[in-house]
């Protein structure tokens, strides 16, 4: 990955291409490259659907190579969700072609005159971008099926489907799995709706010629790749319990605990969870002939993913997660796996964000346009995005939007983002991670729970009390190194648990790159990231204010535990100090 | 624990079909034990899963919805809610792991022993098994038996597949054995308010 490619789809003649070295960027990859230049390229205060703002994608620093796990792509750009500074990122095959082919980033700029769509291509022999009007409002699904036809099976692809094109800022940018299905997604933060801005439909990635990255020392990444691989498949998380349940198996879990927020965050349980829950999900798709177990992109040993079918055995979507299934399923009042993979494929099409998506249907049920627990209504809707009506606009916006229209006083989201799937008042550690994050409310931006090992921040006690700002922000230093390698951030329980697991990826950056790797040198790749990342932030206008959870979670005691969030802002606001 | 006015239902199933019942399990089950004690001591000595196997594989356990950190302090009482569960995923399953270094973050979630309690009587206690538990620790629950609502066993009876029938190769109800004629167990069952159901592996007596 030697290289930058920069299509201005905006100049003047259309849009112009142009490749060139590294330069400040070099050895950067993921959320690293992606947040960096967007913190130094685009204007802090750039509306996040024009011509100055930069749509930055990059495949992670091992990605490209014959190491497993290493198949994450980052989207990067100031969202037009948040205002702030976003990262989004999804498995696929995408990252793992671009990477093949060379690219450390591909950077969309500017904006064309006009309403003609495009389509790129990224092979061996350079970079086209050709308008194809044929393209117009297809959703992804038929978007890809109409593709391959053209390009064939052998490449990946990205692609909006109408969400994006309508600049719809719940809007997503697919990435297709080993199957050429678009259903990895970089779901947050409207970056669909950023690439629809500039024009740009589809990206197809052709590695044909291509080989594997090559490491500096191939023998020692070869050995450090074995016991990586050996560490995820002897942990009970990575090696048992994602590949048997996936990422649903918390269902049962988050809601016995009372952190799984039903009814738009009134309760913290919902009598119907395990109807939804992993265990139940697996035996549905293993029973249906789909598949429990399954991974995103070649070179996962994790498996997490599935594939779900109907009840006549005919593909529906991929395996919900957890996240989407809580969305469309609790936070809604919906107890019916069928409902949520119905939905789960209507937002892969339409090219949606889930969480933001069903986090919408539930403000908007909580405002009495449809019922809570109304299954054929929430389809409705949704469908209702899928046509761009009025109302399907206003929804495709976002919680934030939706709860704004329809006068909704309980909208969970931070920076106009929606909260994911725990509840911060009875897990008010999340809570400092959903309030403070550089992001808006996400969970993964405090996902990577390896401090511990990483020795981020040094020794906490885990037993401290008062330690929720500490310990949040040295998962988010974390969290930001792993995304920049392109690494999966499931590999979090194995390295935290297993230090000779840690080790093996430490001597996969290294030895991949010839350098000598050390847990202190991630942690300063996770502070410089999320340094630039704040910094963007803070010049966009964002300051401490903006770092609370809505007022309802200080105000209303959630059930079973009934407790308000109550970290003091005080102490959230010291977050960002190192 | 006897109850002389429960309805007692004993399956023998392939052990092809012992994964239907799970469904009841993650749901929660009540099962008899002495309470007053650690709950420890419950898994072990009472239920007879190995040490090593609470310390390895339980590494998620809630009690009354509050995790748990040191089994062998927090003490059950009667009509207790168990809940346990294999490693989880997730910023929140490493959260609500055993003694994890991230148990700080549950705040109030953490359960708080409250006296000692240790009054060891026979009750009942609601269980409910998660994930890779399900199939480790399922069959063992089963066998030693549950109590149940009859009109709730006998709906979750009747949405059982022929599968599910053809791999049953004994029914008794009452001590009775019951034949082809499931009418006849659907309707013992929706008059029962309490059944004890026992389900047996006939690959694995």
């Amino acid at each position: 990955m030697d290289k930058i490619a920069r299509i201005d789809m905006g100049a003047p003649g259309g849009p112009k291409v142009t490749v060139g070295g590294l330069g400040e960027y070099a050895g950067l990859g993921g959320r690293a490259m992606t947040s960096l230049v967007v913190a130094a390229e685009v204007h802090p205060l750039a509306h996040p659907l024009g011509a100055e703002n930069k749509l930055v994608i990059a495949p992670g620093m091992l990605s490209g190579t014959t190491g497993s796990m290493t198949g994450r792509l980052s989207v990067g750009c100031k969202s037009p969700l948040t205002g702030t500074i976003k990262e989004s990122n999804a498995g696929g095959q995408a990252a793992q072609v671009l990477a093949r082919l060379g690219y450390a980033a591909v950077i969309l700029e500017g904006k064309p005159e006009g309403d003609d769509l495009y389509k790129i291509i990224i092979n061996k022999d350079g970079i086209q971008v050709i308008v194809d009007n044929s393209l117009k409002l297809l959703d992804n699904y038929p978007l890809v099926e109409k593709l391959r036809a053209e390009y064939g099976d052998k490449v990946a692809y990205m692609s909006i489907g109408s969400a994006g094109e309508r600049k719809l800022l719940a809007a997503s940018i697919a990435c297709t799995d080993p199957e050429l299905r678009p259903t990895r997604h970089c779901g947050r933060g409207g970056v669909g709706a950023v690439m629809g801005a500039k024009r740009v439909k589809a990206i197809i990635i052709d590695d044909a010629g291509m080989k594997m990255r090559p490491p500096k020392d191939p023998d020692k990444y070869r050995d450090a790749n074995r016991k990586f691989v050996e560490g995820l498949r002897k942990h009970p998380v990575t090696g048992e319990g994602l590949p048997a349940y996936g990422t649903n198996v918390l269902t049962n879990v988050l809601n016995e605990a009372g952190g799984y927020p039903s009814y738009n965050f009134k309760d913290g349980q919902f009598a119907g969870s395990n109807n939804l829950s992993g265990e139940t999900q697996a035996a549905l798709e293993i029973q249906r002939g789909g598949l429990a177990t399954h991974g995103c992109h070649r070179g996962c040993v994790i498996q997490c993913s599935g594939v779900y079918n109907d009840k006549d055995g005919h593909y529906l979507t991929k395996q919900p997660e957890y996240e989407t299934v809580w969305s469309h399923g609790g936070h809604c009042g919906i107890d019916d796996l069928d409902t949520v993979a119905h939905l789960d494929f209507l937002d892969d099409n339409i090219g949606v964000d889930t969480i933001e998506m069903g986090v919408t249907i539930g403000v908007a049920m909580d405002a009495g346009i449809i019922e809570f627990g109304d299954k054929a209504g929430a389809i409705r809707l949704v469908e209702e995005v899928q046509k761009g009506t009025p109302l399907g606009r206003v929804l495709g916006s976002g919680a934030a939007i939706t709860g704004k229209v329809f006068g909704v006083e309980r909208v969970p989201v931070v920076k106009d983002q929606a909260l994911p799937a725990y509840d911060p008042r009875p897990i008010q550690g999340i809570g400092v991670t959903y309030a403070t994050t550089t992001q808006g409310a996400d969970h993964t931006a405090g996902y990577a729970i390896a401090t511990n090992i990483l020795k981020v921040g040094g020794d906490v006690d885990p037993l401290k009390p008062e330690g929720q700002v500490e310990l949040s922000r040295n998962l988010q230093i974390a969290t930001a190194a792993i995304d920049s390698t392109g690494m999966c951030l499931f590999i979090a329980f194995a390295i935290m648990d297993q230090p000779e697991t840690f080790q093996a990826l430490l001597d996969m950056l290294g030895s991949f790159h010839g350098i000598t790797m050390t847990g202190d040198d991630v942690v300063a790749l996770g502070k410089k990231v999320l340094s630039a990342e704040r910094d963007f932030n803070t010049r966009a206008g964002f300051t401490k204010h903006h770092d609370r959870l809505p007022r309802f979670f200080y105000n209303e005691p959630v059930a079973p535990h009934n407790q308000v969030f109550s970290v003091p802002d005080e102490e959230l606001d010291t977050l960002f100090n190192w | 624990m006897n109850n002389p006015h429960q309805d007692r239902l004993v399956l023998t199933m392939a052990a092809s079909q012992i994964s239907e019942f799970y469904q009841l399990l993650q749901r929660g089950v009540v099962v008899p034990c002495r309470v007053g004690c650690p709950l420890g001591e419950l898994l072990t000595d009472q239920w007879g899963i190995a040490a090593d196997y609470v310390t390895e594989r339980v590494t998620t356990v809630f009690l009354d919805h509050r995790a748990i950190d040191d089994v062998s302090t927090a003490m059950v009482k009667g009509g207790a809610t168990i809940a346990l569960s294999g490693a989880m995923p997730g910023l929140v399953g490493a959260t609500m792991r055993r003694g994890g270094y991230y148990a700080a973050m549950r705040g109030a979630m953490t359960h708080q022993q409250e006296g000692d309690e240790s009054d060891n009587q026979e009750a009942w206690v609601r269980l409910k098994l998660f994930n890779l538990l399900l199939p480790e620790l399922g069959p063992g629950f089963l066998r030693r038996g549950l109590r149940m609502d009859g009109t709730e066993l006998a709906d979750f009876l009747r949405s059982k597949p022929d599968g599910f029938w053809q791999g049953c190769s004994a029914i008794v109800w009452n001590g009775q054995t019951v034949d082809t004629d499931r009418l006849m167990l659907y309707n013992g069952l929706n008059g029962s308010s309490s059944v004890f159901l026992t389900v047996t592996c006939e690959d694995n007596p």
